[in-house]
């Protein structure tokens, strides 16, 4: 996202600069300290915390991330890790995938009633967890997917398809009808004219998409709480939970274990942070 | 809807003979269906008939096993006249609403406005503004929970100045402290949300109309008060609704930083309507508060569709 680039003149004198200048440092501290303290936290004993929440390691406790020891109380993280990753992978595979062609098929495509299946979309958008939580719950109890990757997954891509297809759909309609139109005529069916013309520039697009989703699935809590209950079967969110527990006093392995939940999502937003931010304006404004 | 002056038009751009119109119109329809119901499935089989479900549940009694037991209104009659936690749980929810709608809104609209002014490294500033937005809520609350905790940095910090009196049991004293540290810790996450919409709004305004301002000697100051901001109303209208929808939502900040508690005193409906339904196995009686949330939230999509413009792109 570019801003207006039009106005040069730099803001009032050297004094407002100043001031401004120091707002924005300490909103940077008031963000970042904590997030710090967080990390260099979490390579401290869980004595030295105790000792002291402020002061820096002396010794780096390594063993905080070593994540074995905590399944004696009963908290398996390696599991929890595995869990998000697949069904953050799988979700966003099936997600974008049919997300991408019914997109292109509302923006492009012309058949009667899509104006219909698009205010579902739109209706739809709004929809809190909270409002289908126990009907789902139910749903999962009695096709037997209570604990199982699907009951989460299926219900994941129901949520987020929505919001992808109003994104999706606002950049296709955008897409210039002379290159379908030409690959139509050179033969091309519907779904080859995707693929082949309308997908490989549209990768901006896409990956936007991707990530912002990635983000929100892997941040998912509520309703992995209420369908994902055995221990084997909690997601990194759910599981954290675990330390509310018996095991609140060890704070080593909990800052550890935070560290490890939002590194991924810190990686993904260095690399991609164009892409998510650019995504979400245009989704909400240009609609 | 498509109109027959469409068709023509569509069909002479891209050169189909004619007597090909009706056969092609067939295959398109087909190709147009096939591709949007996939997601249709999805949000028919786990959206749509939940909802409807949940409406039939909050007339039930049901407990987690068997069938559901039809009891009329009972449950609604219940919520409303026996349940003085359902009370305190709105008005957290509305005060969290309110609390963090505003303050997200007022933060993120100054912290645009200051970037918006080109200063020195403000793409830097932009990069760390959002970057809490993309952070687990859960990782957060538990982060913030351990600055609170008695024990805590803040309690740490101000020992260590000398002021001991002011380390206080932050979380768990009142309500209105405990509320207000949670709405605090939702704008420090998601003020670089409104951040972006406001920035995306100022990008949009005319640069000719600051230039005229500038001429007319307005300060800088004076040009954000009576130039930008006016001209962000839209952008204002769309983010207030969209805020308003996301906070009403709250859950995860709620449950992990005090789980409702102490005694009720920081319950929200999400929290309320979980420890009912999931703790307590009262699905019926959760189903209520469930419609409840669900009915709030479609009167916030209908005023963002109307807002955001979403009609006009349905041409």
């Amino acid at each position: 996202m570019q801003l207006n680039t039009h106005r040069k003149r730099p803001f009032g004198s050297i004094f407002g600069r100043s001031l401004i200048q120091i707002f924005m440092i300490s909103w940077t501290l008031m963000l970042l300290l904590p997030i710090f303290w967080l990390l260099y936290s979490s390579f401290k004993t869980s004595s030295a915390i105790r000792a002291n929440t402020f002061a820096f390691p002396k010794v780096i406790a390594w063993e905080n991330y070593d994540f074995s020891s905590l399944s004696d109380v009963g908290l398996t993280i390696g599991i929890y890790y595995r869990n998000s990753i697949i069904i953050s992978v799988v979700s966003l595979f099936i997600l974008i995938f049919i997300s991408l062609i019914a997109s292109y098929s509302i923006a492009k495509l012309k058949f009667p009633g899509k104006n219909v299946i698009m205010i579902i979309f739109i209706a739809l958008l709004g929809i809190p967890v909270h409002a289908i939580l126990i009907p789902l719950y139910y749903q999962m109890l009695s096709y037997g997917l209570l604990d199982k990757y699907l009951g989460v997954i299926l219900p994941y891509i129901a949520l987020f398809s929505p919001f992808t297809i109003l994104l999706l759909q606002a950049y296709f309609r955008e897409f210039p009808n002379e290159l379908i139109d030409a690959a139509k005529i050179d033969g091309c069916g519907n779904l080859r004219t995707f693929f082949s013309i309308v997908l490989p520039i549209s990768k901006g697009a896409v990956s936007s998409v991707l990530i912002i989703n990635f983000i929100n699935i892997w941040n998912e809590f509520l309703f992995a709480l209420v369908v994902m209950t055995n221990n084997n079967a909690k997601t990194l969110p759910v599981g954290l939970m675990g330390f509310k527990g018996t095991y609140a006093i060890e704070w080593g392995p909990l800052f550890a274990t935070l560290v490890i939940t939002i590194i991924p999502t810190i990686i993904i937003y260095f690399i991609f942070h164009r892409n998510i931010i650019q995504g979400i304006t245009t989704g909400a404004i240009k609609g | 809807m498509l109109k027959v002056g469409e068709f023509i038009d569509y069909y002479n751009l891209v050169g189909f003979m004619s007597k090909r119109i009706n056969r092609n119109n067939f295959v398109n329809y087909i190709t147009g269906y096939s591709f949007v119901i996939p997601p249709l499935i999805f949000v028919v089989l786990f959206i749509m008939v939940p909802v409807f479900k949940s409406f039939y549940l909050s007339f039930t009694s049901w407990r987690g096993l068997g069938e559901p037991s039809f009891t009329g209104l009972r449950n609604y009659i219940n919520l409303f006249t026996k349940d003085p936690a359902f009370y305190i749980a709105l008005k957290n929810s509305l005060l969290f609403q309110f609390g963090a709608t505003a303050g997200t809104i007022l933060v993120g609209l100054i912290l645009a406005l200051l970037i918006d002014l080109k200063i020195r490294f403000w793409r830097f500033y932009r990069f760390v503004f959002f970057l809490p937005v993309v952070l687990s809520t859960i990782a957060i609350g538990f982060m913030w929970q351990k600055v609170f905790d008695p024990y805590g940095l803040l309690n740490t910090i101000l020992e260590a100045l000398t002021l001991d009196r002011f380390a206080i049991i932050w979380l768990g004293q009142s309500q209105w402290l405990a509320m207000g540290i949670i709405v605090f810790v939702t704008i420090w996450q998601y003020s670089g949300f409104p951040m972006l919409f406001f920035l995306a709004g100022l990008q949009n305004i005319d640069p000719e109309i600051y230039e005229a301002a500038r001429i007319d000697g307005a300060s800088t100051i004076k040009r954000i008060i009576h130039v930008s901001i006016p001209l962000l109303k839209n952008v204002f209208s769309v983010i207030i609704v969209l805020q308003l929808i996301f906070s009403f939502k709250v859950f995860g900040i709620v449950w992990v930083m005090t789980q409702g508690g102490p005694a009720n005193l920081t319950e929200v409906l999400g929290t309320h309507l979980y420890k009912v339904a999931f703790t307590g196995q009262s699905f019926g009686y959760g189903s209520v508060i469930a419609v409840l949330i669900f009915i709030v939230s479609m009167i916030y999509a209908y005023l963002y569709t109307r807002i955001s413009g979403y009609k006009n792109t349905l041409k």
